[in-house]
């Protein structure tokens, strides 16, 4: 790629600034409680990954960021959440869930150390690229890859666990876009659609949930157990 | 030199005078967005005018803080207004008297005191609304902290004048991610600090659940005028800490002429209305939050300014 | 050419099962039509890679190509997806309603699916696309496995379908890690070869990352210790023919193949010691496992547990980086492949007679059913790793070369552990099949013929490849470990 060390461009301010929200929205899934909110901060995290790919493609023309963008839109933005609303029906998305694993102030400050965390893994990488936009998207990717499996973690409803998977995903292409950009594109349209196929299943699967056990807590899920 | 005193005087004066009328376009604002038709712009002054022609009542069991603090929270706004650009960018007499924390420092000093005296009356809805005041103050704090110092380490000095220039210079710097970030962050502080909701409801009358009027409970006269008035003036030095050296720096007086500075007071002016507006569409489309949640509005400050400080530090 | 074959004669058996007839013998026999063309062709495979002198297989370059290493993965999919057709015929008739027809063509297009992404994982030479090969393994089976409908089976699935996605998203940080420092080294292609050959020029910080990172992702998608609690109960829950997939192909052969072929390229680095990270990971898995099947309730469990302690073996065995080991490892990849289906079948067949999972329950199964109780404790033996079984043979293989190669704690430590685990399931099976049978199952009810078909076929390399291994089949396999590390 380009060295474009020593121009600031404004482009390289709204990548960065576009990071910056996509760290944001992620630690908006883990505080936010209601399952429709953590829904719509998906649907931002996924336009920021666009909105990067786009600046990134036009600063360093690489035509198929362009296509990369285009597909997210129009798989994470509008398809998946379509899915999801279609195949689980309304009133799981109407709860709010009271009872996380830890309280919310104590997972954002848990969510910080973690971000932390992949600054510090990711700081000697850095130094192996003079690229300006590796600079704070492979970190920002990891800290949302990171932040997506605390997610799992903590929440004990169904489907921001869902949306936390996917914005793992989301955190992978993030560093990718800056990283692997070379990849060759067929590997990024399959990617892109497996994870239209991930959504699906999880759909299906905890409408499945919701009828045999009418709820979708993870918490009651704790039958099978060891011995 | 002589001038810079006289522009100092004239910030001072400016603060003072336009405060209850910043107070009072609020007020107006949000009745017009209910449908109501509202108080008059100029009420509050003719409530500080009235409030100081009335005789004062005084409890027997106060001490000296309760007859003190009327006057510390009238007069610590007026410290920071020294301190801060208000009307012009280049630093004016008295501005490397203090930094930004050392104002923040002042500016909780008037809190301080305003909490201790709503204890020192023993009015049990005194004390209630003073401690969940500092509850709310004390989760402001680091906000804060951590607001000035990532400011002042990407600009590389406290002064406020110095941060300010920092952002005016390149204009690309505006979309810089900490500097959005701290937008966000600040924002949700002044909610907090100024009492409005969705932290407090400003203006209700159920004592239970006040938060930052609670202060003024058990003042009467040239006292409440003077507490009233130094509500507005810390309100107004909030909102020009946030507007001129962190979000809008521009339309301050450039040159060292007197013009300059009286035509800068319009343009501050109109910024602060437009923030105004901004305030009134947030606070009415929110709920006042209860009071558990008041910290994880303030703990969502709080990360969203340490993920700030996190993209300046790791550049 | 035949490559693409392999991919398109599962996708259009999955779709003629889809076919709207009232019969629920046809998507079975569609089913085992399919896979029984696979294994042809597989073999044709493995015989062009023989006379190759296990050289590349390529049918589009740089994307979709193999070699002898991936042809025993191939074979070993084909057969014991052949076998578990058949066995699939008779369980889906004793376990949906006469009826239900719809139930039934669903299983066998997922089926044909899930055999589909699992062949596709040895043939795409391009990493990231195999990653998304890997990923669909998953996707495509989270429904076989929730098949039954029950509370437990849809926890088990939830369970399986997050922590595998989990660890899918850390694989593909670590691929793409990986690809940038392929970039940096001034590598071309993406592919097994490719990386194989920039392996030593791979800037140290990023190969250790992305092997951290690989290794906690494919590592929870195989059931590898400490990610491992999905394994148990999703290969519990699901169906027993669908177990014999999930356990012994997906689990053991194609993820396992995958790590495997990582190991090469990371050992390029020497202050990686990816080997050694290798060995703590499978001892750590048979250790676990081992303790964990001493305190087993459940057959099928038990055998999933056994599952973690095989890719422990072999995950060792691997990282012993000594060429006999290597060699013992693929002979174990592909002993535990064809035992632990047959295990599963032999569970299946219990599971019909006796209808319940539990172990405490069931006594005497010799006296009950002979053929049930005869399945049962040759499953035992053959994959507790006792002779004459083909277990016996890969692990012995596996200890004497780790002896040989004078690393004498490790191979303690596995012989340890495979002691202490051939104890648990010597103990389990032998309270299931020998003693008074209890008075519930004193009446035996009719097993199906296909399912003695299917053990029959099951069992005919468990034994065979214990007894003796011909030679053709050992140059194979010694083509395929140098074909790995050349």
């Amino acid at each position: 790629m380009i060295d474009h060390t020593t121009t600031f461009s404004i482009f390289t301010e709204l990548a960065e600034l576009s990071a910056a929200l996509f760290l944001l929205t992620s630690f908006g899934i883990i505080a936010m409680r209601q399952v429709q909110a953590s829904l719509i901060m998906f649907i931002l995290q996924s336009l920021l990954l666009a909105m990067s790919a786009i600046i990134l493609g036009y600063q360093y023309t690489i035509n198929h960021l362009f296509v990369v963008a285009g597909v997210t839109i129009v798989i994470k933005c509008m398809l998946l959440p379509w899915l999801l609303r279609y195949t689980i029906r309304k009133e799981v998305y109407a709860r709010r869930e009271i009872l996380q694993v830890l309280n919310i102030p104590t997972s954002l400050l848990i969510a910080v150390a973690i971000t932390i965390f992949a600054y510090f893994i990711t700081s000697p990488l850095l130094k192996l690229s003079n690229d300006v936009a590796i600079q704070f998207n492979l970190p920002i990717g990891l800290a949302v890859l990171l932040l997506g499996a605390y997610t799992i973690m903590v929440r004990t409803e169904a489907v921001p666990q869902v949306i936390g998977i996917l914005s793992m995903e989301n955190g992978a292409f993030f560093a990718g876009i800056s990283i692997a950009s070379n990849l060759p594109l067929i590997a990024e349209l399959a990617a892109a659609f497996d994870v239209l196929i991930i959504a699906l299943v999880m759909g299906i699967l905890i409408s499945k949930i919701h009828e045999h056990t009418g709820d979708t807590s993870i918490k009651k899920m704790t039958i099978l157990k060891e011995g | 030199m002589l001038e810079r005193i006289l522009y100092n005087i004239i910030q001072v004066l400016t603060v003072m005078i336009f405060a209850p009328l910043i107070k009072g376009i609020l007020n107006k604002l949000k009745e017009n967005v209910q449908s109501k038709t509202g108080q008059s712009i100029l009420q509050p002054y003719r409530d500080i005018w009235k409030l100081f022609h009335k005789d004062e009542v005084i409890s027997e069991n106060s001490s000296w803080i309760f007859r003190v603090t009327p006057y510390i929270v009238f007069i610590t706004p007026i410290f920071v207004t020294l301190l801060i650009p208000v009307l012009t960018t280049y630093p004016l007499f008295f501005a490397f008297m203090g930094d930004m924390v050392g104002g923040g420092f002042i500016l909780s000093l008037g809190g301080f005191f305003a909490a201790l005296a709503s204890v020192d009356t023993a009015n049990p809805y005194g004390a209630m609304g003073a401690s969940r005041t500092r509850m709310v103050g004390f989760l402001v704090e680091p906000v804060f902290m951590i607001v000035f110092f990532t400011v002042s380490f990407v600009a590389g000095s406290t002064i406020p004048y110095i941060v300010q220039m920092h952002w005016v210079t390149p204009v690309s710097n505006f979309f810089d991610p900490s500097h959005i970030l701290l937008m966000i962050a600040f924002f949700m502080i002044i909610l907090a600090e100024a009492g409005r909701i969705p932290v407090d409801n400003p203006s209700g009358h159920f004592e239970l659940a006040m938060i930052d009027e609670s202060k003024n409970l058990e003042y009467s006269g040239p006292s409440a005028a003077l507490i009233k008035w130094g509500g507005a003036m810390k309100f107004f030095v909030l909102l020009c800490i946030f507007l001129n050296v962190i979000t809008m720096p521009w339309g301050l007086a450039q040159t060292q002429s007197l013009l300059a500075v009286l035509f800068a007071i319009p343009l501050v002016l109109t910024k602060i209305f437009v923030f105004i507006l901004v305030l009134v569409i947030v606070e009415s489309s929110l709920a006042k939050l209860r009071l558990f949640r008041i910290t994880e509005f303030l703990s969502a400050a709080f990360i969203i300014s340490i993920i700030a400080m996190i993209t300046v530090f790791f550049k | 050419m035949e490559l693409i074959f392999l991919l398109f004669i599962p996708a259009i058996a999955s779709i003629l099962s889809l076919v709207p007839v009232k019969n629920r013998d046809y998507p079975a026999l569609v089913t085992v039509i399919g896979s029984l063309l696979d294994v042809v062709i597989t073999l044709h495979l493995a015989l062009i890679a023989y006379y190759r002198g296990g050289g590349e297989i390529v049918a589009i370059n740089h994307l979709i190509s193999t070699d002898a290493f991936g042809i025993i993965i191939v074979v070993l999919t084909a057969f014991v997806g052949f076998t578990a057709s058949i066995f699939s015929w008779g369980y889906m008739k004793k376990v949906t309603e006469a009826d239900n027809y719809s139930k039934v063509r669903r299983y066998y297009a997922r089926y044909n699916l899930f055999m589909l992404s699992m062949f596709a994982v040895p043939i795409f030479s391009q990493i990231a696309v195999m990653w998304i090969a890997v990923e669909l393994t998953t996707i495509l089976s989270v429904f076989l496995v929730s098949f039954r409908n029950t509370k437990e089976a849809l926890e088990a699935a939830w369970k399986y379908a997050i922590l595998t996605s989990m660890g899918a998203a850390f694989a593909l940080f670590g691929i793409l890690i990986l690809y940038w420092s392929m970039k940096l080294a001034g590598g071309d292609y993406f592919t097994w070869n490719g990386l194989k050959q920039i392996s030593t020029s791979i800037p140290s910080y990023a190969a250790m990352t992305s092997f951290v990172f690989i290794l906690i992702g494919f590592g929870a998608k195989a059931g590898l210790v400490p990610l491992h609690v999905w394994l148990p109960d999703a290969h519990s829950q699901a169906p027993s023919p669908v177990s014999a997939l999930l356990s012994p192909l997906k689990c053991s052969t194609v993820i396992i193949y995958v790590l495997l072929r990582f190991l090469p390229i990371f050992s390029g680095d020497s202050s990686l010691y990816a080997g050694n990270w290798y060995e703590v990971i499978g001892l750590l898995s048979m250790g676990v496992s081992a303790f964990l099947i001493l305190q087993v309730k459940d057959y099928k469990r038990l055998f999933a547990f056994s599952t973690i302690e095989q890719m422990g073996i072999i995950l060792t065995a691997a990282g012993l980086l000594a060429n006999g080991a290597h060699y013992g490892a693929l002979y174990q990849m592909f002993s535990q492949a064809v035992t632990k289906s047959f295990c599963f079948f032999a569970a299946g067949t219990v599971l019909t007679i006796t209808q319940t999972q539990q172990i405490e329950s069931i006594k005497g199964l010799v006296r009950i059913s002979p053929i049930a109780g005869i399945a049962l404790i040759i499953s035992g033996f053959a994959i507790a790793g006792a002779p004459p079984f083909a277990v016996f043979l890969g692990e012995i293989t596996i200890l004497k070369s780790g002896v040989a190669a004078g690393q004498y704690l490790v191979t303690g430590l596995m012989a340890f552990f495979i002691i202490i685990s051939f104890i648990g399931i010597m103990y389990n099976i032998n309270r299931m099949a020998f003693g008074k049978p209890s008075e519930r199952y004193t009446s035996t009810k009719q097993l199906p013929v296909s399912y003695s078909m299917a053990l029959g076929i099951a069992v005919i390399p468990v034994i065979l490849f214990g007894l003796y291994v011909p030679v053709p089949i050992s140059e194979f396999i010694n083509l395929a470990v140098s074909s790995w590390w050349r």
